[in-house]
């Protein structure tokens, strides 16, 4: 821990908040210079600006800009609900996709758009994300509470990810269109391809939501590190934290996977890197989990676009093969913590 | 269920299943006839009438995916198992080269009086699988006529203006294109349309980003849609609002799947709308 405290000297937190904002902001101009076919980014950009219905104008401002933008969003709202969920459950492990809150919002999703309800209303489909990802969490909470061994976080966390994933499969066999199942496969492992600018105003205000309601509770969390009766005497309503962290999580999650599916692991990696920096302070672990992980995301989504496969690679693939193997070094280090 | 993405640049085979021995010589007019596939049901409800189909599929009641939805209404249905189809005593079954495998392996096993029908690239390919499968019912007249009716609209086109012609892409769900070599591409070209599918920056195979399609340059953007079909991710590339706003730039033509899905008369009308847009003025 002492090069935690090194570096958490060594580089101010403000400073650290402009520099993970200003490479966030960095790639997300990257991911709109990307793409596969090679076009005149300046001028397409000036035909935008001035409002000229050229077709580098739509494909920059509907198919570029979007996806970039959406990257962004989704990474930021994975690596903070990371972050709030570790440090609500003091667990290393906690992480909306280990845990199921994404698969439970993917069933969410899966339900209302083969139901027909999403073409009805548009809205309905981040909804029905939400309403699967508040879902998770509240059964989480009850199977695994504050302080909950990592096993018990861990049981939970696969009993929800079966539970989600069967029912999943269940109303994929009562959906109308006989290809259901075989597109849903490949929408689960996540991607960003072609996302407009519609799923784009969609999320942003629930993710915004969302988001708002998790930084509210940096103080109570920091709080907690001393324990529940410290931080309950210290004047922190833990119940209203409970309450503000299900609900931002359910909000920025739910509406995140509504549109990518289910990207894996960055609400685990982004966290864990960022917290040598954060010091051993959950409340500022936050902030940079939320901007490490839309720098992941941003990053994963432009290797797959530079990586020579066609179709792309999917996104949820990529943030898996690295999560991955970052989870099970970090399970060889509980295990040697814990021995 | 879109067996001519396959792009299989085959010619028309009309196949019979089974051993060769099995293939018992069929009566001159099977009485009860079972079909497995929607393409099949579109081509035997025009050629027979409904009190020799013993079966069609379920599809061919649907309106959003048929064409002869009201034909289809007066036979009974099957969802494609052999559970379904032995009962029904068939004379001839008529089944699709890439549906139903397993069904027709059982019924070819249990050598079966079966009839496959492969996916014609051209339109001489579909008025041969018409006239094969008229014979095969034993209605060759009637085959006959719908084959004469087909060439004669596709004759009846409205003949290309002189000068280069426009250029189009088909888009289809998911992203894919139609590429040389097929039924589509001919419709195009008898359309007086241009396929420029294969000269889109990234070719011709596999799904395309968006981009590739939109920044292609074609004339004439052709959205292979099903209107009213249940919701699918596929086809919801097809609402993009990049391609809702590439319409204000771009002549756009949304041709419902069921007219140009399956071989058969219907394809004259597909080919007929293609070129009204070609008329179009953008």
């Amino acid at each position: 821990m002492t090069a935690a405290a090194t570096w958490e000297s060594r580089i101010p937190y403000p400073a650290l908040v402009a520099g993970l904002t200003g490479l966030a902001l960095a790639l997300c101009a990257v991911s709109a210079a990307v793409g596969y076919v090679p076009f005149d980014l300046g001028a397409a950009l000036s035909d935008w600006l001035a409002g000229r219905p050229t077709l580098g104008a739509l494909v920059l401002a509907e198919l570029r800009l979007p996806r970039a933008l959406l990257g962004l969003l989704v990474g930021f709202s994975l690596g903070l609900t990371g972050a709030a969920m570790q440090g609500w459950l003091r667990n290393p492990l906690a992480e909306p996709g280990l845990v199921g809150v994404s698969s439970a919002a993917a069933l969410g999703a899966v339900i209302v758009f083969y139901s027909g309800l999403s073409a009805a209303l548009s809205l309905a489909l981040p909804l029905g994300g939400m309403a699967g990802a508040v879902t998770a969490a509240v059964l989480l909470n009850l199977m695994a509470a504050r302080g909950a061994g990592t096993t018990a976080l861990v049981i939970g966390g696969i009993a929800i990810n079966s539970l989600a994933g069967s029912l999943t499969a269940l109303a994929l066999n009562l959906a109308p269109n006989p290809y259901a199942a075989l597109e849903i496969v490949f929408w689960l492992m996540g991607s960003l391809a072609d996302r407009g600018t519609d799923q784009l105003w969609l999320v942003l205000p629930p993710m915004l939501a969302g988001w708002a309601l998790c930084l509210s509770g940096a103080r109570a969390l920091d709080a907690l590190t001393l324990g529940e009766d410290a931080a309950h005497s210290l004047g922190f309503d833990l119940t209203g934290l409970r309450v503000r962290l299900i609900a931002g999580a359910a909000l920025a999650v739910g509406s995140a996977v509504s549109v990518t599916g289910a990207v894996g692991f960055v609400g685990l990696v982004a966290p864990h890197l960022m917290r040598p920096l954060a010091g051993a302070r959950p409340g500022r672990l936050l902030l940079l989990a939320g901007l490490a992980g839309a720098c992941l995301t941003l990053a994963a989504d432009i290797a797959v676009r530079l990586m020579p496969t066609r179709p792309e690679l999917k996104l949820g693939v990529v943030t898996a093969l690295i999560g991955a193997p970052f989870l099970i070094v970090l399970i060889a280090r509980l295990r040697r913590e814990e021995a | 269920m879109r067996p001519t993405r396959l792009g299989l640049a085959a010619a028309l085979l009309l196949i019979a299943g089974g051993p060769a021995a099995a293939w018992e010589a069929p009566r001159a007019k099977p009485q009860r006839i079972v079909s497995l596939n929607l393409c099949a049901d579109e081509l035997l409800l025009r050629l027979v009438g409904p009190e020799r189909l013993a079966a069609v599929t379920w599809l061919a009641r649907d309106p959003r995916a048929s064409t002869v939805a009201a034909l289809a209404a007066r036979v009974p249905v099957n969802h494609g198992t052999a559970e379904e189809i032995l009962p029904l005593n068939p004379d001839l079954i008529v089944a699709g080269r890439y549906t139903t495998r397993v069904a027709v392996g059982l019924l070819t096993r249990l050598e079966a009086p079966l009839l496959e029908l492969d996916v014609p690239q051209s339109v001489a390919g579909v008025a041969e699988q018409i006239r094969g499968l008229a014979r095969a019912v034993g209605e060759p007249d009637r085959g006959e006529a719908l084959v004469a009716d087909l060439l004669s609209r596709l004759d009846a086109l409205p003949p290309a203006a002189p000068g280069p012609r426009p250029t189009a892409v088909v888009l289809r769900p998911n992203g894919f294109v139609a590429g040389s070599g097929s039924l589509v591409d001919e419709l195009l070209t008898r359309a007086g349309l241009e396929n420029m599918a294969d000269r889109l920056p990234l070719g011709s195979q596999g799904a395309l980003p968006l981009e590739a399609i939109i920044l292609g340059g074609a004339d004439v953007l052709i959205v292979d849609a099903a209107p009213d079909a249940p919701p699918s991710l596929a086809g919801a590339l097809l609402l993009h609002p990049a391609l809702r706003a590439m319409k204000r730039q771009v002549r756009t033509l949304s041709l419902p799947s069921r007219l140009w899905t399956c071989p058969g008369p219907q394809i004259a009308e597909a080919a007929e709308r293609l070129a009204a847009a070609r008329e179009a003025r953008p």
